[in-house]
């Protein structure tokens, strides 16, 4: 009822308000609303359907199917989990709460930063755009998809090595966790004994009130993670906008030519200009003449795993030190594969 | 929550008045429309159930405690802070910090509500032209799709077309008999400025942040008494060299006729 109302409320302004002069507006700002805006706009719908995989994975997935699934040994499991986009084929942005989920579900921070990475390479959707935009050409689709899954292991074996992985974690998330896992056995035992009678125990008077609580529960979910991430996702885009306005690209655009200058200037495009990974290889197509494939492969491997709209996604989660070390891991992981792949190509 | 709602109001009001297309490619219409519903669907949910929870199930109450933590969390500058933040409930600076938060909670919805629903939505301008380089080669078609191009007809040629033959160096010959009818926006040349501006149009890949510039430049001294910066014109007639001495092109559009038109339903070209 009340959203219904404020609802309304919302869009007799948006209507009200469409027919007003904008010539008070100068042109600088009203661009950077406009940019702001659009990122906003492309990525609210990936982060819904990550806010909802996430709830789904936390509420219907018994922790048991995730647990037999994966791998015992450290790095098989890592690896499985980098290859979980193939499932998930979602932009970078979604894979944020999706990976919260999967904490809260039990998995490792190092296992969820490996998927958190590796999810918007390794993902069929991906992998055709990057085929349809560079084909086989110069190894940039086999850098891309190699370097990717490289680079995110790495960065799980390397956080793996943290005597205290719960310090990564910013204190309410992690309190959030703990929270979960203590509630977990106790509504674990009601899902089982709902999956236990199957389908007819959802059509019985105590399945149907057990689902009930959890359709709530996951209501009340989907709600928190909103309140998490819309926030997040707002401040980033507005500092993409704002970097978007401010910063000429032919400064950019002018270093693409040399070797080593290339690789480093893609990489700071693709962190300010906060495109999911889905698209972004078409975006870099033109830019195919103007520079060295290296450069290109460090653009869509460090652009899918970090940019600024990220970076402030993430730090909902992780505390700042984590992201510091992170960008510089996976920042020079790159670094390195965009010259191997200048001196290969 | 209400950053939610607001976004998916304005996400449906943009879609059901055609002008979602100012931000994000066509292709993705559909997706972030169906998304937006059932998001829709689960935020009024969401609306409706939490009052319960927040009086009756003690467990949940502890959600909401994180959720409060959450404002912190999206903005804090260090986790130490932040565990300060938390454990000093309690004692003086808390209700302070806590405060400082909820304010910058509040900005940024309301910050976002004015820009999502109060700002009517709007194309992009020569400041962002400015900012991108104009024709390079990211927004123009490569070269085999501009030898297609130079092998059919010009008549239903777009902006994007005629500044793809340009920057691939179709030749004066090719130009020669050739005449255009061309829609955009009045950008200035930046080398010559006084004479020459482009009729110009934003390619966009995916949305608007990709935008990357287009234009056909047009020969006219003294064009900006008639056709003000960022304004509407369709342009029509045959190509010429260019007379302008410091201008970087070397064609131009001669026009026979250029009219101040309304900026189009379709602003960009994809």
């Amino acid at each position: 009822m009340v959203a219904a109302v404020l609802a309304a409320v919302l869009l007799v302004l948006r209507i009200v308000s469409s027919g007003w002069d904008t010539a008070v507006i100068p042109d600088r700002l009203s661009d950077f609303v406009t940019l702001s805006i659009s990122v906003v706009i492309e990525s609210l719908p990936f982060v819904f359907l990550g806010i909802l995989l996430s709830v789904v994975v936390r509420f219907w997935v018994p922790d048991t199917v995730i647990h037999r699934l994966l791998p015992r040994r450290r790095v098989l499991r890592r690896a499985a989990l980098s290859l979980l986009g193939v499932l998930l084929p979602v932009c970078e942005c979604g894979n944020v709460p999706l990976a919260r989920g999967l904490m809260m579900k039990g998995l490792s921070v190092p296992e969820a930063m490996t998927f958190l990475l590796a999810a918007p390479i390794l993902n069929p959707v991906t992998i055709v755009t990057t085929y349809q935009a560079f084909g086989w050409d110069d190894g940039i689709l086999v850098g891309r998809i190699v370097g990717g899954f490289v680079i995110a292991n790495l960065v799980g074996w390397l956080f793996s090595l943290h005597p205290r992985p719960d310090d990564l974690l910013t204190p309410g998330f992690s309190a959030a966790c703990k929270h979960e896992a203590a509630h977990a056995g106790h509504s674990h035992a009601a899902a089982g004994a709902g999956a236990r009678r199957g389908l007819a125990g959802v059509f019985s008077p105590a399945g149907r009130a057990a689902q009930k609580v959890k359709l709530r529960g996951a209501v009340v979910a989907f709600s928190e993670e909103t309140s998490a991430m819309l926030p997040a996702l707002v401040v980033g885009s507005a500092i993409a906008g704002a970097i978007q306005v401010g910063l000429s690209r032919d400064i950019l655009l002018a270093l693409g030519s040399n070797p080593i200058w290339s690789v480093l200037a893609l990489m700071i495009l693709a962190f300010v200009i906060a495109i999911c990974s889905n698209v972004d290889a078409f975006f870099i197509l033109s830019f195919g003449g103007t520079f060295l494939p290296g450069g290109i492969v460090a653009f869509l491997v460090f652009g899918a795993m970090l940019d600024i709209k990220m970076v402030t996604l993430l730090r909902t989660t992780f505390t700042t030190a984590t992201l510091v070390r992170l960008l510089i891991v996976v920042g020079l992981a790159s670094l390195a594969l965009g010259f191997g792949v200048n001196l290969l190509a | 929550m209400l950053l939610s709602l607001v976004g998916i109001v304005a996400i449906v009001w943009l879609a059901a008045t055609g002008r979602l297309g100012l931000y994000i490619h066509p292709r993705y219409f559909e997706f972030t429309v169906v998304m937006a519903v059932i998001a829709g669907v689960a935020v009024i949910a969401a609306f409706a159930v939490l009052p319960g929870v927040r009086d009756g199930d003690d467990g949940h109450g502890h959600g909401h405690d994180g959720d409060d933590g959450h404002g912190h969390d999206g903005h804090d500058h260090d986790g130490l802070a932040d565990a300060e933040g938390h454990e000093a409930t309690g004692s003086g600076t808390a209700p302070r910090r806590q405060l400082f938060w909820s304010v910058m909670t509040v900005l940024v919805i309301a910050g976002t509500a004015v820009a999502l629903l109060v700002v009517p939505p709007q194309t992009l301008t020569t400041a962002t032209v400015d900012q991108r380089d104009l024709n390079n080669s990211v927004a123009v078609a490569n070269a085999s799709e501009t030898a297609q191009l130079v092998a059919s007809d010009t008549a239903g040629f777009t902006v994007k077309d005629w500044a793809s033959l340009m920057r691939q160096g179709a030749g004066e010959e090719y130009f020669a008999d050739k005449t255009a009818e061309v829609t955009g926006f009045v950008t200035p040349d930046p080398q010559d400025p006084e004479n020459v501006f482009y009729v110009a149009r934003f390619v966009v890949t995916c949305c608007a942040v990709d935008a990357q510039p287009v234009g056909v430049p047009v020969y006219l001294p003294g064009w900006e008494e008639t056709y003000p910066v960022d304004s509407w014109v369709t342009a029509s007639g045959g190509f010429g060299p260019n007379p302008s001495t410091s201008s970087a092109q070397a064609i131009v559009l001669e026009p026979a006729e250029l009219a101040p038109t309304d900026e189009p339903a379709e602003p960009y070209v994809y």
